[in-house]
């Protein structure tokens, strides 16, 4: 096996121009392969934390079946209690409460029907993205509350601006008409549609009063330290939750996390790496080719010198064998190479992030910011080039598997 | 427990308005129980359809009405009930007042053809409802704003023929499907009645455009009120809502109904909606 092996390291160095050039194809293809599963890996993570900085957050605490019914009067009795629960469970960055109704919403000139949601002043701050949203005007405060934020396409449909009023008519917890009315603070855009046409913010505590809660909201949204933090989070929320010192109330208290909120965002993210994956496939197919086509170079150019080693009575096996080990010789170099660039460019860019100040207008929209940032990980690093061996090795057989019908007299008059 | 427009609505993705409005709960249902037109003919060939819906619209409605009006909205776990003061004149104008419970006392809506408005004397502020409201459930019942407005829509923008006889309590029952004209703006696909032959509304189904029940609006309590025979109590209840003690319905019951030929032109005007003089 030894000499096999020596032969073959020998064998691959032959042609040193050849060899290299095949090499860089092979480290090129396994550097994009690393950086770009990088980059998608970590752009992922960006585009669900600024998306569910917006609205959602990382989980909510809701009453059972809110999210399907929005009902008024299903609803968290106790937020400070939960409050309590969240304040013990490391790994969670903020959390606030939110009542939302379903109201008409009136200006001097127009009327629409819309949300209105009451926010805490102080903590949405610290949990959604929504004070950094606000293009006109300032955020609602504790000091002012009969003061609202509008989304801007209700504001221009309303055909309100800052300082004017709105009149707010709805259905209260105990389906009386609440009513009352508000005047227009700020004015934010958070580039999603929905969001921005049919939402009024108010505070908390004048929602409250007007729609006849109680103490009681209908969310509590909590924001994570990290995103890979959140399923432990949801466990021991749920579990804290529960239990004899737990938050008792009916319907029963349940705790979703960003997937169950917004279903949409992990297909499209399971949609973009899908066609990530096609393309990546067929740069490594492309790779395979040229590879399979240096191979078989060095096989044809090589007949009479299998001709002659049959001859003297290596085994075909051997042979074929043989050929394997430069292949794989020659794919290990190009693979270590790759990996080893791949890795260091995609760490450079993971500490400085790539300016995509042409898309910052956009991305400003969402709340990103115009850096994204590569996350290079085992799996980023590993699957690529791993591909790449598969792939090669498969391309080697062919070669390999054709030595064995070589006849050594007619190989060693070939040309 | 979604109307038809809510379904709609989530499929095109928005959110679900529902909306609480003091809308004309009175007027359709006034409509039901006015109507001073005796139907002529007991022909044995069923009646043209639409003279038949002519003849209950004008039984139920009449040329003018007054009358009190108890609404009872019950879902599994809960149950509420207002009380409102109802008027109605012609085929197209209503106006109701709600007088019971304290908190929502003074809330109205005013209908004047095909214009519909919200008073709240908590915010002082009379608000126009936009047309994309009217198929929103009022103050949280299963009626939608169009049920209790757009009461005369029935009688003109639909074909009518009788479809089925039969009888029941002595009566002779009409079955009537009613299919809207083409570019009329009424939010179903087809609807059905079954009307008897003294001229009283017994049901009325609600079907969308694939031809699926939504909702169904059934009468009782026939009886003696304003002085002719009408049903006291309709309920309406969705298709959709389960039966036994999780069933979700609405209730509207008449305590009181007068009819008159005409009521004066002030009681349906915006003046008279934020301060009722009557």
């Amino acid at each position: 096996m030894k000499i096999d092996l020596q032969m073959a390291w020998r064998n691959v160095w032959r042609n040193p121009r050849r060899t290299w050039l095949t090499v860089a194809a092979i480290a090129f293809a396994c550097l994009v392969l690393v950086f770009m599963l990088s980059f998608q890996l970590g752009s992922y993570a960006t585009m669900i934390d600024s998306s569910v900085k917006i609205e959602a957050g990382h989980l909510q605490v809701q009453a059972k079946g809110y999210q399907d019914d929005h009902e008024m009067r299903q609803v968290v009795e106790d937020p400070a209690a939960v409050g309590r629960v969240l304040d013990g469970i490391p790994g969670v960055e903020a959390y606030t409460s939110r009542a939302t109704a379903f109201a008409v919403i009136s200006s001097e000139e127009r009327t629409y029907a819309g949300q209105v949601v009451g926010i805490d002043p102080v903590r949405e701050a610290k949990v959604s993205s929504l004070e950094s949203l606000v293009r006109r005007g300032s955020f609602v405060s504790p000091s002012d509350p009969e003061g609202a934020l509008v989304g801007d396409l209700l504001a221009d449909n309303l055909k309100v601006g800052l300082g004017d009023e709105l009149t707010v008519i709805g259905q209260g917890r105990d389906g009386s008409v609440a009513a009352t009315v508000l005047t227009v603070r700020g004015i934010f855009s958070s580039g999603i549609d929905e969001l921005d046409r049919t939402t009024v913010e108010m505070p908390l505590a004048t929602f409250q009063q007007v729609f006849s809660m109680g103490g009681a909201v209908h969310q509590v949204v909590v924001t994570a330290k990290d995103l890979w933090s959140v399923p432990a989070i949801q466990r021991q929320l749920a579990a804290g939750l529960e239990g004899p010192t737990g938050v008792d109330q009916s319907p029963p208290l349940v705790v979703l996390d960003w997937n169950e909120l917004m279903p949409g965002l992990l297909q499209s993210i399971k949609v973009d790496l899908v066609s990530g994956l096609i393309f990546y496939l067929a740069l490594i197919f492309v790779v395979a080719f040229s590879i399979l086509n240096t191979f078989l170079m060095a096989f044809l150019e090589r007949t009479r010198e299998f001709g002659v080693m049959m001859a003297i009575g290596t085994p075909p096996g051997r042979l074929g064998r043989l050929l394997l080990l430069e292949s794989l010789a020659l794919t290990a170099v190009g693979i270590a190479a790759g990996i080893v660039l791949g890795c260091a460019v995609t760490l450079y860019f993971q500490a400085h992030g790539i300016d995509i100040s042409g898309a910052n207008e956009l991305l400003e929209r969402f709340g990103i910011s115009g850096r994204m940032y590569p996350k290079l990980s085992v799996l980023s690093a590993l699957t690529g080039p791993l591909l790449v061996l598969v792939i090669t090795g498969l391309a080697a057989l062919y070669p390999a598997l054709k030595i064995r019908r070589l006849r050594p007299v007619e190989a060693m008059r070939h040309v | 427990m979604r109307t038809e427009s809510q379904r709609q609505d989530r499929a095109a993705g928005a959110r679900r308005p529902g909306v609480a409005l003091a809308a004309a709960v009175g007027i359709a249902l006034i409509g039901l129980l006015a109507g001073a037109v005796p139907i002529c003919g007991a022909a044995d060939a069923p009646p043209d359809g639409n003279a038949l819906v002519r003849a209950a619209f004008d039984h139920y409605r009449g040329k003018a009405s007054t009358g009190t009006a108890v609404m009872t909205i019950h879902r599994p776990d809960w149950e509420r009930t207002m009380t409102m003061d109802v008027w109605t004149e012609g085929d197209a104008q209503s106006l109701v007042r709600i007088t019971a419970p304290a908190k929502d006392e003074g809330n109205g809506t005013l209908k004047k053809d095909q214009d519909m408005w919200l008073f709240n004397p908590k915010v002082n502020r009379v608000i126009k409802l936009p047309p994309s409201m009217m198929s929103q459930s009022w103050m949280g019942s299963d009626f939608s704003n169009n049920d209790l407005a757009k009461t005369d829509s029935l009688v003109n923008d639909y074909d009518h023929v009788v479809t089925a006889t039969g009888s029941r309590d002595g009566h002779t029952v009409y079955t009537v499907h009613s299919t809207p004209h083409p570019g009329a703006p009424v939010v179903w696909g087809a609807l059905e009645l079954d009307i008897r032959d003294d001229d009283v509304l017994l049901a009325e189904r609600f079907y969308d455009e694939d031809g699926a029940l939504v909702k169904a609006l059934t009468t009782s309590d026939i009886g003696p009120l304003g002085g002719r025979v009408l049903p006291a109590t309709l309920r309406m209840q969705k298709a959709d809502s389960p039966s036994g003690d999780k069933a979700e319905w609405t209730e509207l019951h008449y305590t009181d109904l007068s009819f008159q030929d005409s009521l004066p032109e002030r009681l349906f005007t915006l003046t008279n909606l934020r301060n009722p003089a009557s």
